[in-house]
Order: structure tokens, then sequence, then C-alpha cells
């Protein structure tokens, strides 16, 4: 038996032109609405954009485009080596393999988006620091697909909603994992096992996906899972964010909150 | 070598093609789309046929046996309106990935035994070239 699964998340389509807007971050917004050119650096992650869109994202808690390419061998690493010297930055690499023909476009496109959605959802993670942006000339809207910042950032709270919904406790996102005993003989997916026998005590969430040769968010949602079901949890002892306060709902005023909110109430009304 | 959106352009020239997009199961994104959407909105339409995708593809029912060759059991899932098919065709590629190909056709002009096959070779050739 089993039970019928949340739905993915949708966007509020009523809410997106005024409610959800307010809730984006307004420097963002900014930098959309006068197209900006140049490189925002914030705590979990970098994105560069070229007028008002984000055309390369980095993270040190995501895999990098050549991560997801080499680890599966699509991709030689030798090959991948000789782009980025000669490109001189993982962004330029890929447009030089797509100019190579070394890899099929929707291939290369496909793991490109893939590889920007992902760091982005970390860059744009909450931080205590604020982001800072830097005007650079350098980014360019190229061959490769790009994404508006805004439509970046719907996405990223979209996600965060999905992975709220799956299992509501985030610090296994970012600590340390063990297998728990669950209750009953739970059944694994193959690529949730892949996840589950990488779980050590030792590794994070992060840790697996570049193990794996995988994304990180999708390791994320194969991780709460894993948590619902029972199978893993965050090792004890870890710092972790302390839990937040029960605070009361009238005066929620993080705005990433009162999306997600409201994004819950407008789903369970449906 | 034709990248995304070829890809879907390609689909929307079958007959009685309505709608076509290329979207990732485990969050539900929309990486391209073209054409109409049911009800207009090509994320929510995105958003539920990667959990019907999500579900063809984990569920044991589904997904028994004949994993050999390493290519996923589930090869596509087809669901049959009054008016309309609708049609997931999973893509299989050399990296990590969770991607389908959803197109959705109009049962009068469409022809699902064509456009299953069509829409597996289009799959393939998104990610072989």
């Amino acid at each position: 038996m089993v039970g019928t699964p949340p739905p993915l998340p949708v966007r509020d389509r009523a809410a997106t032109d005024d409610r959800t807007a307010g809730a984006l971050s307004p420097m963002l917004r900014r930098l959309a609405e006068e197209q900006a050119t140049g490189v925002l650096v914030r705590e979990h992650g970098t994105l560069h954009l070229a007028r008002g869109r984000v055309v390369h994202a980095e993270s040190p808690l995501a895999p990098g485009l050549n991560v997801l390419l080499t680890a599966h061998g699509t991709l030689a690493a030798a090959a991948w080596q000789r782009a980025a010297e000669r490109a001189g930055g993982t962004a330029d690499a890929a447009l030089l393999l797509l100019d190579a023909g070394l890899l099929p476009s929707g291939a290369l496109e496909l793991c490109h988006l893939d590889a920007l959605y992902d760091a982005g959802y970390f860059a744009l993670a909450p931080s205590s620091t604020p982001g800072r942006f830097r005007y650079d000339g350098t980014p360019r809207i190229g061959p490769l697909p790009s994404v508006p910042v805004i439509a970046l950032e719907r996405e990223t709270l979209r996600r965060r909603l999905l992975l709220h919904r799956l299992w509501p406790d985030p610090a296994a996102d970012s600590a340390p994992l063990i297998r728990a005993d669950p209750a009953a003989g739970a059944q694994v997916t193959a690529r949730r096992r892949a996840v589950l026998d990488r779980v050590d005590g030792v590794r994070t969430a992060p840790e697996i996906a570049r193990d794996l040769g995988r994304q990180a968010f999708h390791t994320l949602v194969d991780v709460r899972r894993l948590a619902a079901a029972g199978l893993v949890r965050p090792v004890r002892g870890t710092p972790v964010p302390p839990p937040l306060p029960p605070a009361p709902p009238l005066t929620v005023t993080d705005p990433d909150i009162a999306l997600l909110k409201r994004l819950r109430d407008a789903l369970e009304a449906l | 070598m034709p990248g995304i959106d070829e890809c879907l352009l390609d689909a929307m020239r079958l007959p009685g093609a309505r709608g076509a997009a290329l979207v990732d199961w485990t969050s539900g994104l929309a990486l391209g789309s073209v054409g109409e959407a049911p009800g207009g909105d090509h994320e929510t339409t995105a958003a539920e046929a990667a959990e019907l995708a999500r579900l063809a593809a984990e569920h044991g029912a589904f997904t028994a046996g004949h994993a050999e060759d390493g290519r996923p059991p589930v090869e596509d899932v087809i669901i049959s309106n009054r008016d309309s098919y609708h049609l997931l065709r999973f893509v299989v590629t050399s990296f990590d990935s969770s991607v389908f190909l959803h197109l959705w056709l109009g049962r009068e002009e469409g022809n699902l035994a064509l456009a299953r096959i069509r829409l597996g070779e289009m799959a393939d050739r998104l990610v072989l070239g």
C-alpha cells in the first residue's frame, strides 16, 4: 500500500503578479528591471547575469556542469580539462564544447540548465550575509539557454516548498547523514538506493550528490523522502540551525516564509 | 544537431500536436515548452505531469523486470482523454537526469501510434545527436 504522495507544488497564478512579486528579493527584482549585467556573489553561490538573465550559476554545494558531464562518461574528463584550460572558466568551457561538437546540443543544453537551476537553488538560499553585485561586462547571452533571474528565484521558492512538503526538517539537507532503523521494511527505488548506500555517518547530501554525479537538489529530494520513510536522519550533535521559534502566524515578516505559507494554503484550498 | 527548442518544435510538427514540453520529473520544472498547455499554463501542467511520470518511473508495479541494459523499464506513459492524448516519453541520458518529453495531441487529427514512435526517436536524437 502506498499513500497518495503530496502533489508537486505549482505557482499560484492569480498571485504571480502581485502578492508573490512582493515576496521576491528587492535586489533581484532591481537587477531584473535594470537588465543588469555582472556577477551576483552570495553566501552559498554565484549567479552570472547578462541583461537580467542568468547565464551561469555556481555553488560549492552543487556539482558543476563538469561533474554532471564526466561522472558517467558522457564526456571524458580530459576533454573537459582541455576545454576549461582554453576557455578559462566553466561557463565558456561549455561554449567551446558546443562549438567543437563534442556533445549533442540537446544533451549540453539540458545539462547546462540542470546545473544552472541546481546551483541557483543554493545561491539563492537564505544567507547570513548580504549578497554583493559587481557590474561586469563579461557575462553575455550566448547559444546556451539562459533564465530570467526572477524566474530562477520563483523556481527556487517552489523547490523550497517541495522539500518542505516532503519532510519539513531541513537539517537533512546539510548535516552528515546516518541510517536509521525504519519501523517497517520500506521499499526503496533504485535511485534512492544509490543515495542510501552512500549514507555513512560522515557524508552530507551535497557530498553524496557529487559522488553520484547527480544534481544536488535531486539528492535533497531523495534524502527528504528517505527521512520521511524513517530510513535516514541527520547525525545528532552536528551543528544544525536552531529550530525556529514558534512564531505567531500573523506576525510572519520573512517574505519567503510568507510566500510558502500562501502557496501551501492555496494548494490546500484546491 | 537539435537542441531542446528544435526538439520541441519537431514534436509540434506531428499531426494534431497541441503542445509539447521537456520536464524534469524530480522537481516538476519545465525546461522548455511550446504551443498550448491544458488550462493555459505550462508550469502547472509540467508539475502535474511530473508527478504522474514519477509514479510510473518509481513504483514497482510498472517497473518490474528488464533492467539488464541499464535503460529504465518504463518507456512512456499514455493518457487518453475524450478529445486528446497525453504522451509522456522518458528521455534516456548518458548523464544523470530525470526528464521526459510531454506531447499533448488532439485525438481527431493525431495518430497515437505514429506519435509514440516519433517521440521516442526525438528523445534519442535530443541527447544522442
